[in-house]
């Protein structure tokens, strides 16, 4: 493909980066995630996306909860926009969730919305009450290869648990 | 908001510090960062609670963001009397560019961490 016509690819995918004013939203809002085309599906290759501002409430209490994020996937035809995701992962900033409800919401919004062939979210959330929670979702296409790397990385899962993770 | 005075001996060296300053810019974008309050009592401290509370109040309301140090202080000074009182906040990059203020009397900020705390 050359230039233009990628640039003109890329133009026609994703409507927020670069539109001059961003509108933010403080509520659970998925329809703001966006997503671009793979050009190499042929390949087998990580993207890691680390959010480390995430914040949400406490569905209980209304208080701040704070974490970092860490998106890693294995893109098959279509992969997401970094700036639709921020402002999807801003947009948890009033509502109220648990911590393992809100890796799993976000993991399962990222797989309807590309249907990688691997992804997982994991959460880092700071303590409360002296306890940090960390999450962990997963999702594998269904191929060999793709579950064998779902099963290898659940079963393999903190291992050290001396360490944060 | 007013934080409520609690008693203190005097001349204790008193430093606070949070992660979890969160305020939202002119542009509606969350802006994060940590903030670091540091002064001798002359007597008085003001309640925890309280100041959790009035940081959680900031979540909402846009400020620009060399103008939180001297929220926070002015906040602090309406409500207790201290010595050398200073305010730093650290804001997260924007646009590749990080920022720090701070006001009133110059201290350095103790970095303290929790090992489980990932940030």
């Amino acid at each position: 493909m050359d230039e233009k016509n990628y640039k003109d690819k890329r133009a026609k995918e994703v409507t927020q980066l670069g539109a001059g004013h961003t509108e933010y939203k403080y509520e659970y809002a998925p329809e703001l995630l966006e997503t671009f085309e793979n050009v190499h599906p042929e390949m087998d290759y990580w993207v890691t996306l680390n959010a480390d501002e995430f914040t949400s409430l406490c569905p209980k209490t209304n208080q701040p909860d704070f974490g970092t994020l860490i998106i890693n996937y294995i893109p098959d035809v279509k992969m997401v926009e970094s700036k639709s995701l921020k402002l999807y992962l801003f947009s948890f900033m009033n509502s109220g969730e648990f911590h393992e409800d809100v890796v799993n919401k976000i993991g399962k919004d990222l797989v309807a919305l590309m249907q990688p062939k691997y992804l997982e979210v994991i959460g880092l959330f700071y303590p409360r009450g002296n306890i940090s929670i960390h999450p962990t979702f997963s999702y594998a296409k269904n191929e060999d290869k793709y579950k064998e790397i779902e099963k290898y990385r659940f079963l393999n899962r903190n291992l050290n648990p001396q360490r944060v993770g | 908001m007013k934080l409520t005075p609690l008693h203190v001996t005097k001349e204790t060296n008193i430093q606070y510090l949070s992660h979890e300053l969160l305020f939202l810019a002119q542009s509606g974008q969350p802006y994060r960062g940590s903030v670091y309050i540091n002064f001798t009592s002359i007597g008085e401290t003001f309640d925890l609670l309280d100041f959790k509370k009035y940081l959680t109040s900031l979540r909402d309301k846009k400020f620009n963001a060399e103008d939180i140090a001297f929220e926070v202080y002015e906040t602090i000074t309406k409500s207790i009397q201290t010595k050398n009182l200073g305010v730093i906040v650290d804001l997260t990059a924007r646009g590749g560019i990080q920022q720090r203020l701070s006001y009133g009397a110059e201290f350095n900020a103790v970095q303290k961490e929790n090992i489980f705390q990932v940030r």
